[in-house]
């Protein structure tokens, strides 16, 4: 068996306001291994994003603080490492790309310069200039732009081709694992088919490893070999995506979500919407914290921790697969 | 679900009033600075209005050269100014004056520059491009120089520096608010309020305003101390209030000559202008805070 | 049946430079039964947005006729006031479309105040306390500001406002687009209830395929200011026509394994709407285009009954 690159166990992250506490992430644990993708699906407020960017060290100072847990990349702990010391690992080693490109890219700086910069911070090797300038034309051709639109401005390219310079951005010291935050929410269907599809022949081209954070399903069925569903901060469901699309056994929150969906192969007459809203984060509910909202709910998902059900690697934390059945 | 809470709600159904100075006036009362700031006001707005109880107005313009320039003393509390005048009796009665120049211009300016700010943001095109042409046209003119243009055309008198300091002041409030007024057009609420049949003046009054008040109100409250500098300066000139009426601006510029022998004379005017500036300062920063319902905490 | 709102040539330029017109929408006709949904789907900046604006008066437009209930209401370019009462819009971000200043009250009164509905102002709340649950919005939310409600609750007071003055027409721009997924269902459970309800005519505005199918009961689809198919929702997935219509419906990330999207993938981006040249917007991106597809304007020719297509290739 590999080693897994990234190793989260039982990560707790807070925020600290003046007057309450944001609970985001409540015990999250799971285990990237080489060249494999995990989506971290869920909706606004699951945690989702915080869980990113706990890795990366990147929250709010002195708001945003891990209580607990650890984070483990290639054996080393990340959880508690100075901002000198993450800097060599950002971007280096785990790169982020955000949601929205058309504010990730500084509009006075040619796209070329912008990617030179990400290659000239962790150029350990002294590499001179000419080659990185190389490296430059090698990195836009390979999201298939073409090299000589490097001296161009951002307000140059189109939504799609801008997603595509971020992407070059992130890879530009070949990091071993790649975090993407919605890397296609702000983009056109047949656009966000082109970002996919080229994100998915970099992975295989380079080997890297990638988290995938996303709200869509579809987006999850056409990249991911793991999920995590995620639910106010926890993970409630975890599998392969055969798993979690192919399975009939399954958390109450991710049928929920299924079934939400309105569908293109069969006409409903009405929507099966999940009742209730996200529980608030700096109040959230005991129990399970699904409980209010779950069909299914049983006295004894009111109080403790619910259920965790495992059957090879498929894991639901639903006290309904206590005795087996659903 | 909107259904099964009707009824336990149905007691407590109270429609808070529009406006909601009560909600406002709770929220501007939690924030302290704001409410020192107002205390320090109302006791400004307090000389101001008993003046004449505190010191008589004779006081104030009375020379006795063989006081001149005396420190503060229990006779003289600030002590005296060149002419042997009491300075504090200067700075009770000048406070009239000062304040009635300094917040009048600001007042009056923004009035007139937030209405042809807010009609150039919210119509655009060329009402827009018209009105920021001829503003752009006097804001050439250095300010000095336009206010006494007019008061030199007007004639030397208190309302007519008040009448040139609000013309001269127009130009820079049509500018601040016309860009504070820009975002807020773009917001779909204001086409949402189009949609529903409001008229354009009810869109101005009722949702442009409100959302771009914030930064008015701290660039005014800011402004009204220099106003009251410039006042003097135009004092200074001869062409503003005339000596011996009591100002605090012209006792600034009367006092420079003896600034650093007897600092007394320009430091009691100083701080005079400087607690007037500061208390609406602080008003106004808590005021836009107090106007924001999203800062409710 | 009679159309409730038919648009002829309806046509919106924006100048933005001299002799520079965008063109937003071009000659693009549409037809509503009373009571039915005609879906608009197409990729940003394809003019969908703008259509919305046109058909309620928001925006004047270009050219072309606008009929409600059989008659001309863009007669000087506007629409008339009382027009204004029967025809209102669902905005897409529900964080932007309220005044962040006004409470739940204040928001959903104002189209009945500015229309002076009510005299007194106790028959405008009992109004609002009507709306509010008719849209399911819990009572106690009456005085909350915008910022204190979730996306859901947002988007039910926008709603509430635009069902006011009881409109007989909604343009509903992107109302779900905001909106995580369960919540997306609720809110268009929501409007498709109100519509069986209050026999409501939409135009539904929206770039999510299974959303406006899941809607609609015919569908247009845009593309850079033309409509280029259209056709009854069921009619259009099973059967779609136009080599972008097929494009966009593959591009689509299905919930469900073993579909790829390499498959019809297209190449490109959205075209300049600016100045465009004749011919097929569409021709250059287009896998199937031929020398003929450029130089001239597609009309959309009627294939088969009811489904209308503009291509070369099924002239």
């Amino acid at each position: 068996m590999e080693e897994p690159i990234l190793k989260i166990q039982n990560l707790h992250t807070v925020y600290q306001g003046k007057t309450e506490t944001v609970y985001a992430v409540n015990g999250v644990s799971f285990s990237l291994y080489p060249r494999e993708t995990i989506g971290l699906v869920g909706e606004t407020g699951a945690g989702k994003t915080t869980t990113a960017l706990s890795i990366m060290q990147l929250l709010p100072e002195r708001i945003g603080k891990i209580t607990e847990g650890s984070i483990c990349y290639k054996g080393e702990e990340l959880v508690g490492k100075k901002n000198a010391e993450m800097c060599l690992i950002r971007g280096a080693h785990i790169s982020m790309i955000f949601q929205d490109p058309m504010t990730a890219l500084n509009p006075v700086m040619t796209v070329g310069d912008q990617i030179y910069e990400s290659l000239e911070i962790h150029n350990y090797d002294n590499k001179s200039e000419h080659e990185l300038q190389e490296r430059v034309d090698e990195l836009l051709m390979l999201v298939g732009i073409p090299a000589n639109r490097k001296h161009e401005y951002p307000h140059q390219f189109s939504g799609g081709m801008k997603q595509r310079i971020v992407i070059a951005i992130a890879l530009a010291c070949k990091p071993q694992l790649l975090i993407a935050d919605e890397p296609t929410t702000a983009l056109d269907v047949t656009i966000q088919a082109q970002v996919l599809v080229l994100m998915e022949e970099l992975k295989e081209k380079l080997g890297t490893s990638m988290i995938m954070i996303t709200h869509d399903l579809g987006v999850v069925a056409q990249t991911c070999d793991k999920v995590a569903i995620m639910y106010a901060g926890e993970i409630v469901e975890y599998g392969t995506v055969e798993d979690i699309f192919n399975s009939d056994k399954h958390h109450p929150y991710t049928k929920g979500l299924f079934d939400a969906l309105p569908s293109l192969d069969e006409h409903m007459k009405r929507l099966k919407p999940i009742e209730g809203l996200m529980p608030d984060p700096a109040n959230l509910p005991s129990g399970c914290s699904f409980h209010p909202r779950c069909p299914y709910c049983r006295e004894d998902c009111k109080n403790g921790h619910p259920y965790l059900y495992e059957e090879e690697g498929h894991i639901i934390c639903c006290n309904l697969f206590r005795e087996g059945n659903v | 679900m909107g259904k099964m809470q009707l009824k336990d709600s149905e007691k407590s159904l109270v429609i808070k009033k529009k406006g909601q100075a009560g909600e406002i006036w709770r929220r501007f009362k939690r924030n302290k600075i704001a409410m020192f700031g107002m205390v320090l006001f109302i006791a400004i707005l307090l000389v101001v209005i008993f003046a004449d109880f505190i010191v008589s107005y004779d006081v104030a313009l009375k020379q006795e050269i063989s006081q001149r320039l005396q420190p503060p003393s229990s006779e003289h509390l600030f002590g005296t100014d060149n002419f042997g005048r009491d300075i504090f009796a200067r700075i009770i009665h000048g406070s009239r004056n000062s304040l009635l120049v300094g917040i009048g211009a600001v007042a009056i300016g923004i009035t007139i520059g937030g209405l042809l700010g807010a009609i150039a943001g919210f119509y655009g095109r060329h009402l827009d491009n018209i009105i920021v042409r001829a503003m752009d046209t006097i804001m050439c003119i250095p300010l000095m120089l336009l206010v006494l243009s007019i008061v030199a055309a007007l004639g030397a008198s208190m309302v007519n520096v008040l009448l040139a300091m609000m013309i001269a002041n127009v130009p820079q409030y049509t500018r601040i608010v016309r860009a504070a007024i820009l975002p807020v057009v773009g917001q779909d609420y204001i086409e949402a309020a189009k949609s529903c049949g409001t008229p354009n003046r009810w869109i101005i009054i009722q949702h442009v305003i409100p959302n771009a008040i914030g930064p008015i109100i701290v660039q005014a409250t800011m402004a009204v101390g220099t106003m009251i500098i410039n006042a003097a300066g135009i004092s200074f000139l001869g062409m503003g209030i005339q000596p011996p009426t009591p100002e605090w601006g012209a006792m600034l510029n009367e006092a420079k000559n003896f600034m650093i022998s007897q600092p007394y004379t320009v430091v009691f005017p100083g701080v005079a202008i400087g607690l007037t500036a500061l208390s609406l300062n602080l008003m106004g920063d808590g005021l836009r805070d107090a106007l924001d319902p999203k800062l409710k905490d | 049946m009679t159309s409730l709102i038919h648009a002829v040539d309806l046509t919106k330029y924006f100048q933005v430079g001299k002799n520079r017109f965008l063109h937003a929408v071009d000659k693009v006709n549409f037809d509503i039964q009373e009571g039915k949904t005609l879906g608009v789907v197409g990729e940003s900046g394809c003019g969908k947005s703008t259509l919305g604006r046109v058909a309620l008066g928001l925006l004047p437009a270009t050219s072309g006729e606008l009929y409600y209930r059989d008659k001309n209401i863009l007669l000087k370019g506007k629409i008339n006031k009382e027009l204004r009462k029967e025809m209102q819009i669902v905005f897409q971000d529900p964080y932007s479309s309220l005044n962040p200043r006004m409470s739940v009250y204040e928001l959903i009164a104002e189209p009945l105040v500015r229309n002076h509905v009510y005299s007194k102002r106790q028959d405008t709340l009992k109004r609002v306390v009507e709306l509010m649950d008719t849209v399911g919005l819990a009572q106690r939310f009456i005085n909350s500001y915008p910022h204190e409600m979730d996306g859901g609750r947002r988007q039910r007071v926008g709603i509430a406002r635009a069902l006011a003055l009881k409109p007989k027409f909604i343009v509903c721009d992107e109302p779900v687009s905001a909106l995580d997924v369960s919540i997306q269902a609720q809110i268009l459970n929501l409007l498709m209830d109100m519509q069986e309800e209050m026999k409501l005519t939409y135009l539904f505005i929206t770039h999510d395929l299974s959303v406006v199918k899941h809607i609609s009961d015919e569908i247009m689809v845009m593309y850079l200011g033309q409509c280029v198919e259209k056709a009854p929702a069921q009619e259009l997935f099973s059967n779609p026509l136009h080599p972008y219509t097929k494009a966009l419906l593959a591009a689509i990330p299905v919930p469900r394994l073993g579909v790829s999207l390499k498959h019809n993938l297209l190449k490109g981006e959205v075209s300049d709407p600016i100045n465009p040249q004749p011919g097929c917007r569409f021709a250059k991106r287009c896998a199937y285009c031929k020398p003929e597809c450029t130089g001239q304007d597609y009309p959309l020719a009627e294939k088969t009954p009811g489904h209308f297509v503009a291509c070369e290739l099924w002239k």
